[in-house]
């Protein structure tokens, strides 16, 4: 059981939980994450550490309200208990000196690129935060992200496929105006991932993708987050979550996700049911 | 030293001890040797295969007082038991067969007790007829050998069922030095039990949110009752074991870490639990599982009770299990359990190669389940939306025997078949889990990425760092897994003892 220390609402409909944990705030590295257990009948939800502070003994979660196991999260109250978290799990970010890099950050990733600002700034990068979002309603943490990094710019727009042109234009004059940008890495929907994996491989520009494939245990021992990356299969949760974009089988990746979408719009029809009652 | 002598010092003279005791002298006298020889094996009473197709609870009843007693008669109490010789833990089971005859069934408990920590759970999953009942020396008066798998279940259940305890036999003295056991399966637990006796602080840390390893992710409910693995458990923990879910070492805390915090020594029995895969076309496809992604769907998470619980798993027309292990037997007859109408296993060897338990095997057919044997999957078809539809198969034929001394299958040219399929299961075999072992600098690893351990002592390359069960020896089983823990756990208090 894990205590959770604070519950706020970020945007309508993202949540962060601060929660006990303190051999895993001891470990935590930028770019992996945790799997959550909200209650007795739930499933193994993966969420990214999206911060974390040793002395406290805490990390932060953020996540969207989606399904059954993200809507159970969100009704979490400080002072309750979650049933289990786990980790630190997956490989850390890799972390280097790039000289420039871009962080695309949407949905989670907005808060959960945090660390990996902050530790590729402390390396000597140069990092610039793009945020994608519907609105300005829906972007958090920017004074956080901004006090890490050295610019953050924002596409807000409410059709994916206009951000995508709009994010393009943007990468593609970064590119043009930093020479010295070699890096992105995108973290949040899996359109984003995708669409500027596809932007950026025009650009010959090297790309990382933190894919959220669906995941059972997290630890290497099922195959349920298996991706296809460069012609070779990989489990996410050891191998991952970082994937260079340009080598990912999105069509897989796609279609792997759907895999119980039937069971999930049962079960969440069945939750809010029980909630509602 | 030889391994018995690690296992069990002395063990000739304890066996000879124990049957030289005036009431078991008694009994044999008692009762005459053809009179023992009249009776036949008692069947266990079974779930009938129509109903028990159709859930999850456990197939086998287990005995009544009176057919253990009646059971226990046959038992001849031989001065050169074989039963014992084929026990991979050595336990004494003409002793422990002897209590259950005179009615004693806490001191027959006791007795697997002392050298078994797991008698409920190897009572039902051990193959006893490879092992115990294949060297019974009823085989030889060419009747079937004693039910001796059966009646370890007996003790264990009777007990626990009309709430005798069992005295546990005195502890070590309290020695203080802490130690950490890795994985919660067989291995580590019986490790921990061992070492808690002796008198350690024993901390195990187990990477999924509950223990038990295998026990609890991969066999299901049908054949052991999760109720009975807990109770085991709580026995455990009862010896001052202190369980640490959700801290997967390498992860949460190294192996340094730990030995920073004041570990002494490590057992590490993370188990095989890196699943293979063919690497064949398809096999990404909505539909294709790992059975360990699929077991532990249902075991773990509980998918079985979906939407009760949020896990989902898939509930098909057409199941295909590709294996031949226990793996394979648990896989197919869970998605039966799940509502297919046909449920088939596909296998590259024939039936004699089989590596599941017989009773497993005979279970599945009583149930319907379909084999299918020198066959083997070379692609897996799709439909538009990318969800399996189907197999394309291969037929074998047997050839030159191959290093493990079974024939090699050879494909016959030609000869490929399609068959329909919603859901496939691989269960072709699992290797080491590398997270942890791959990690720890200099521990020596042999070819299949298992740790190279000692054999007697399972001692690693690594002073201090002891190792069993799956993770040394690949895929393999309960009762080995629970040998090497114990082993180990002597070979710990030796070491620590000395330095
Ligand atoms: C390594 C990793 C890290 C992750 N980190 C985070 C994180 O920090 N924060 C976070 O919020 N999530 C994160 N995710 C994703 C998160 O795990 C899933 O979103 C989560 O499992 C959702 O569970 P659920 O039960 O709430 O929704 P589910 O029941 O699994 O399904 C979602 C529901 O929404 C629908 N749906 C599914 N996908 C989409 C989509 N893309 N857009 C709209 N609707 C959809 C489905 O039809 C279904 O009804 C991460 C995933 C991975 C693998
Ligand atoms: C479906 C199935 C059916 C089987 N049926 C039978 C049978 O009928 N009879 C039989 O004798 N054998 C059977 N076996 C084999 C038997 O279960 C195994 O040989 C035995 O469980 C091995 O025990 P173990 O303790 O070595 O490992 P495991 O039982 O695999 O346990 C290892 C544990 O370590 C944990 N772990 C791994 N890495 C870490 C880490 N880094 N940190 C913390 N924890 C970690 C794992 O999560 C796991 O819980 C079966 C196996 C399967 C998969
Ligand atoms: S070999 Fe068979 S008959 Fe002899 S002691 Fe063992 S179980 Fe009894
Ligand atoms: S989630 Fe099971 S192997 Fe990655």
């Amino acid at each position: 059981m894990n205590r959770v220390i604070l519950a706020e609402r970020l945007v309508p409909n993202i949540f962060r939980l601060v929660v006990e944990a303190p051999e895993i705030a001891r470990s935590a590295r930028p770019g992996q994450f945790v799997i959550v257990i909200p209650d007795e009948k739930g499933e193994r939800v993966p969420i990214s550490l999206a911060d974390w502070d040793e002395d406290q003994g805490t990390i932060d979660l953020i996540f969207l309200n989606l399904g059954v196991s993200t809507r159970k999260l969100a009704r979490f109250k400080a002072g309750d208990s979650i049933q289990a978290v786990a980790g630190p799990l997956g490989r850390p970010a890799e972390i280097g000196n790039f000289g420039q890099v871009l962080l695309v950050g949407g949905c989670y990733g907005l808060a959960g690129f945090y660390p990996l600002a902050r530790e590729l700034k402390q390396k000597g990068n140069k990092v610039t935060f793009l945020a994608e979002g519907r609105d300005e309603a829906f972007i958090f943490w920017e004074e956080k992200i901004r006090k890490v990094v050295d610019g953050y710019l924002k596409v807000l727009k409410a059709d994916c496929f206009a951000s995508g042109d709009e994010l393009g234009k943007i990468i593609r004059q970064l590119k043009n105006n930093n020479p010295e940008l070699s890096r992105v890495v995108v973290m949040g929907c899996s359109y984003l991932l995708f669409i500027v994996s596809k932007i950026t491989r025009e650009l010959n520009l090297k790309t990382m993708v933190n894919l959220n494939p669906i995941m059972v245990d997290g630890t290497g021992m099922c195959g349920a987050c298996r991706v296809t990356v460069n012609g070779q299969t990989y489990f996410a949760c050891v191998d991952g979550p970082e994937f260079d974009g340009h080598g990912v089988d999105w069509a897989e990746y796609f279609n792997r996700r759907k895999a119980f979408l039937r069971q999930e719009e049962q079960a969440l029809s069945s939750y809010l049911n029980k909630t509602l009652d | 030293m030889s391994k018995d002598d690690i296992l069990e010092p002395g063990l000739k003279e304890k066996l000879s001890r124990q049957r030289e005791q005036e009431w078991r002298k008694a009994l044999r006298r008692d009762v005459s040797v053809r009179k023992r020889l009249e009776s036949q094996r008692h069947k266990m009473p079974e779930q009938p295969p129509a109903r028990r197709a159709a859930n999850f609870l456990e197939v086998n009843l287990g005995y009544s007082l009176e057919m253990a007693r009646e059971e226990a008669q046959r038992c001849l109490d031989c001065s050169d038991p074989g039963c014992v010789s084929g026990c991979p833990v050595a336990i004494d089971i003409p002793t422990f067969i002897k209590y259950i005859e005179s009615g004693e069934i806490a001191l027959a408990l006791a007795t697997l007790r002392e050298t078994n920590g797991l008698p409920a759970i190897c009572g039902r999953v051990c193959p006893q007829e490879v092992q115990c009942e294949k060297n019974c020396n009823l085989i030889k008066a060419g009747k079937e050998p004693v039910a001796i798998g059966h009646l370890e279940r007996f003790a264990a259940d009777y007990v626990r069922c009309n709430d005798q305890t069992v005295n546990e036999s005195a502890c070590g003295q309290a020695k203080g030095e802490k130690i950490a056991v890795v994985g919660s399966g067989p291995a580590g637990l019986t490790a921990a039990a061992d070492l808690a006796r002796l008198g350690y602080q024993v901390t195990v840390f187990e990477g999924l949110h509950l223990p038990g390893g295998v026990l609890t992710y991969g066999i299901p409910e049908f054949r052991l009752p999760r109720s009975i693995l807990n109770q085991e458990i709580d026995f455990i923990r009862s010896l001052g074991v202190e369980i640490k879910t959700n801290f997967l070492v390498g992860r949460t805390a190294t192996l340094t870490d730990l030995s920073q915090a004041g570990y002494r020594a490590f057992f590490v029995g993370t188990g095989a639990g890196l699943p293979s895969f063919m690497n064949i076309p398809g096999e990404n496809l909505l539909g294709v599982f790992s059975a360990n992604e699929y077991l532990t769907r249902v075991n773990l998470m509980k998918a079985f009770k979906f939407p009760e619980y949020d896990t989902p798993v898939p509930v098909v027309k057409k199941a295909a299990v590709i294996g031949g292990g226990n793996v394979a037997m648990d896989a197919v007859r869970t998605a039966l359990r799940l509502g297919a109408k046909e449920a088939t296993i596909y296998y590259r060897r024939s039936r004699v190669e089989m590596p599941a338990r017989v009773e497993e095997v005979k279970h599945a057919e009583e149930e319907g389940i379909k084999f299918n044997f020198l066959t083997v999957p070379s692609r897996y078809l799709g439909d538009e939306k990318g969800r399996l539809k189907g197999l394309v198969l291969q037929r074998l034929t047997l050839g030159e025997p191959d290093a493990s001394g079974r024939r090699r299958p050879v494909p016959v040219p030609g000869s490929e078949f399609e068959v329909e399929a919603e859901l496939a299961v691989v269960a072709i075999g699992q290797s080491p889990n590398p997270l942890l072992i791959r990690q720890v600098e200099g521990l020596k690893l042999g070819r299949w990425g298992n740790i190279e351990a000692d054999p007697v002592t399972m001692a690693t390359s690594l002073e201090g760092i002891y190792a069993g069960g799956d993770a040394v020896r690949g895929g393999a089983t309960v009762i080995l897994a629970m040998g090497d823990g114990r082993r180990a756990a002597r070979a710990i208090d030796q070491w620590l003892r000395k330095c």
